[in-house]
């Protein structure tokens, strides 16, 4: 793997400290009553933005509900992200094929056998695209997780399993989800599986531009284990202090990994103009999502079908007496 | 109905022939699956052949005394089209029976 | 025009739509180099390459979950569960991701996928072999349910369901894949329409998948006695031809629905709630049900007392006469 340039060094920067603050600011749009809920990922830049970078335009990537870090490095309009945890539409408002970012998934670990279906597809095609697919620890004690894995391995699917271990599934530490280190799961499955430190940009981009290129060439599926810290609540609805101690959480804020980025490019007048030009686009996508139509009620009966069943549209018709 | 050839089977390793005993079934004969079909003789061992189907059977390629080659036809049968499926059984298509009558109220 | 078995009839419809269109997938648990193991799948790899026919490892979840990443990526995948009582383990990926992911997605990810699916008893299978999943499927939104009673209905239905843009749920009546029957090879289908299989006057049977034929029965019987029952064959149940029921039982006045799965909530309860709200006024007796017992699935030598037959049929027939 060719190194990365300076420049790509500092563009890692912008989108992680963008995913930073743009994060900080959901959190904050939801104390204040604008979102319903939203699920922090403060302390896994790294391993988002690392990840998502090495991605080429045809390949694509599947989010649990957690991967704003990913969707940003994508290109998908925060306002039609951030309209989900507005309320607005399950699953987001982007278009899946602009950014080949599939919808957010909040059903835990069943999205990682649509990635190695669509990877399955891609082979068919002649191959040259990887699916990436991200899931934390505790989705790896679903059985979606291990039949993905298995499916992926037996037809060598070019698919990279990317494993953000934080640490905490809600309230449930990783000692309660896997009696064994996850990466050397992969072994079972036949295919490669790496622990990584995934708090290290460069190291996540490096492993994760290997698995994708490896998954394109016909050398099939990767595991990747990520070990990241979530640095906040599981949602902002949760309460981590009342099953982990701040001891607990002080190493990790050590490990930051903006801080470390930023350690490594060392040039102040950067990082100060970054947060600058953040500030100015956190504000702007707050004025467009405050701004943004509410969701109608008619729209529920929207693309439920491609062809309506006949007694659909009786129903519809019904709520539009009482909504329009 | 179609039709279904078994072929003599290698009865033992690297078996090139056997020679037919006896047959216990006779063209037109129904059979079941596993029915003794006959008994053969191979340079090993004298071998039964219960019948790999159920159903008619229609042509015995060889006699008594001949020597069949492996994977020449031995038997011909007339088998159903519906073999059942890895579990359970081919419903039988009779009409069914029934112990109500209708009655109808004329008023 | 040839006489097909319900196996062949299905087999037909497979090969039309793989030849048809080479973005058509058939995947699951011994569908290749088996040919299904009601054989329903068989040649299909020899003639359409194991690219585009596949045999998946055991595991139901994944078969469904995968269909979907396929249908994302632009193929059209006819993915088979090998037995009623093993659709469950995919019923998540069917209910949280395949009803969904159209409207997750804004319409825009088209999921075309059939699930094949042998249903029913009456073939002296063990337990999970022999029930009747439909309601599950008709009450989660973003599916199509679809229940062909014989081969000329099943090639027909299944070449509509593989066309139809939205997931299908296919009900193979396995009592049924014996049975030969004319089929035409160049009828298409449409989802949506019931069929009225015999006319009468003094009431309606309603039914769905094995229990058309059974109706029929009970009709040719009835006939004997004096008594000309209608039978209307539902074909689809999602979505449901009301107005074909509605128009047969307005004819007739009385309606008595007949289904393998278990009573309550079962789908005779929807079909006798929308005759309600639809044609009240005509109706001259409570639409009744003759159906499976509330009881899981019985074992094969007890099933023929479990599965409605020709005197509880006509026992509930004699009931909606008298009223």
């Amino acid at each position: 793997m060719p190194s990365l340039r300076p420049d790509q060094l500092k563009e890692l920067y912008r989108l992680m400290a963008f995913t930073r603050r743009v994060d900080q600011e959901a959190v904050a749009l939801q104390r204040q009553g604008e979102l319903t809920a939203f699920p922090p990922l403060t302390g896994q830049e790294a391993a988002q933005v690392g990840s998502a970078y090495a991605l080429q335009r045809q390949d694509f990537a599947f989010p649990s509900y957690r991967e704003m870090g990913v969707a940003i490095v994508r290109g998908v309009d925060l306002v039609e992200y951030l309209r989900a945890y507005r309320g607005d539409w399950n699953g987001g408002l982007y278009d899946l094929y602009a950014h080949n970012f599939g919808p957010i998934a909040s059903s835990v670990g069943s999205h990682a056998l649509h990635a190695v279906g669509w990877a399955m597809g891609a082979a068919l095609d002649g191959g040259g695209k990887a699916a990436i697919v991200y899931f934390g620890e505790g989705a790896t004690s679903e059985g979606d997780v291990h039949e993905a894995m298995n499916f992926a391995g037996i037809f060598r699917a070019p698919v990279v399993f990317f494993v953000q271990n934080n640490q905490w599934a809600i309230s449930v530490p990783v000692a309660r989800q896997t009696a064994a280190p996850i990466h050397r799961k992969a072994e079972a499955y036949g295919f490669p599986g790496l622990r990584i430190d995934g708090n290290d940009v460069l190291a996540v981009h490096a492993a994760t531009a290997e698995a994708l290129e490896r998954a394109r060439a016909g050398g099939g599926p990767t595991l990747i284990e990520a070990l990241t810290y979530r640095l906040g609540a599981h949602s902002t609805a949760d309460d981590p202090t009342r099953y982990r101690q701040a001891a607990e959480v002080e190493p990790w804020r050590a490990q930051d990994p903006l801080l470390r980025l930023a350690a490594q490019i060392d040039d102040e007048d950067f990082t100060r103009q970054v947060v600058e030009e953040v500030e100015e686009r956190v504000r702007d996508l707050r004025t467009r999502l405050l701004s943004a139509p509410r969701a109608e009620p008619e729209e529920m009966f929207e693309f439920v079908y491609a062809e309506p069943p006949a007694t659909l549209a009786a129903q519809r018709e019904e709520l539009r007496q009482w909504h329009s | 109905m179609t039709e279904f050839v078994f072929r003599l089977p290698d009865l033992a390793e690297g078996l090139e022939d056997a020679e037919i005993v006896e047959w216990r079934v006779k063209e037109g004969d129904r059979v079941e699956l596993n029915q003794l079909l006959g008994e053969v003789q191979t340079s090993k061992a004298a071998v039964e052949i219960p019948s790999p189907r159920r159903g008619l059977v229609k042509t015995l390629h060889a006699l008594p005394g001949d020597l069949v080659r492996v994977g020449e036809p031995l038997v011909t049968f007339e088998v159903e089209d519906s073999q059942p499926g890895v579990v359970g059984r081919v419903p039988q298509e009779a009409k069914p029976a029934r112990r109500v009558h209708l009655r109808i109220r004329r008023d | 025009m040839a006489q097909l078995t319900l196996v062949q009839a299905l087999n037909e419809a497979l090969r039309h739509e793989l030849r048809e269109d080479p973005r058509t997938l058939v995947f699951g648990e011994d569908v290749g180099r088996l040919g299904g193991v009601f054989r329903v799948t068989d040649g299909l790899q020899e003639e359409f390459g194991e690219r585009r026919v596949f045999d998946t490892p055991l595991a139901e979840s994944a078969i469904v979950g995968s269909a979907i990443g396929l249908a994302l990526a632009g193929w059209r995948p006819v993915c088979e569960i090998q037995f009623d009582g093993f659709s469950y383990p995919a019923l998540d990926q069917v209910i949280t991701n395949l009803a969904k992911y159209r409207g997750r997605t804004r319409g825009r990810a088209a999921l075309p996928v059939t699930i094949r699916i042998p249903s029913g008893g009456g073939i002296g299978g063990p337990e999970h072999h022999g029930e009747s999943p439909e309601t599950y499927y008709a009450h989660t939104a973003g599916l199509k349910v679809v229940a062909p009673s014989g081969p000329a209905e099943g090639y027909q239905l299944l070449r509509a369901a593989i066309r139809d843009p939205d997931p299908v749920i296919f009900l193979e009546p396995k009592s049924r894949y014996w049975t030969k029957e004319e089929v035409d090879a160049a009828a298409a289908g449409r989802l949506g329409q019931a069929r009225i299989v015999r006319e009468g006057t003094h009431a309606t049977l309603i039914a769905w998948g094995a229990m058309t034929a059974r109706c029929l029965q009970a009709a040719e019987a009835a006939a004997e006695d004096g008594v000309e029952l209608e039978v209307v064959d539902c074909r689809s149940l999602v979505p449901l031809d009301v107005d074909t029921l509605s128009a047969s039982v307005r004819k007739t006045g009385r309606a008595v629905v007949v289904h393998e799965a278990p009573l309550t909530a079962g789908f005779g309860a929807e079909i006798s709630a929308r005759l309600m709200e639809t044609i009240f006024r005509d109706l001259k007796a409570p639409v009744l049900r003759v159906t499976g017992y509330d009881i899981p699935y019985p074992a094969a030598a007890v099933e023929a007392a479990y599965l409605p037959d020709l005197d509880r049929i006509l026992t509930a027939v004699q009931k909606v006469l008298d009223y």
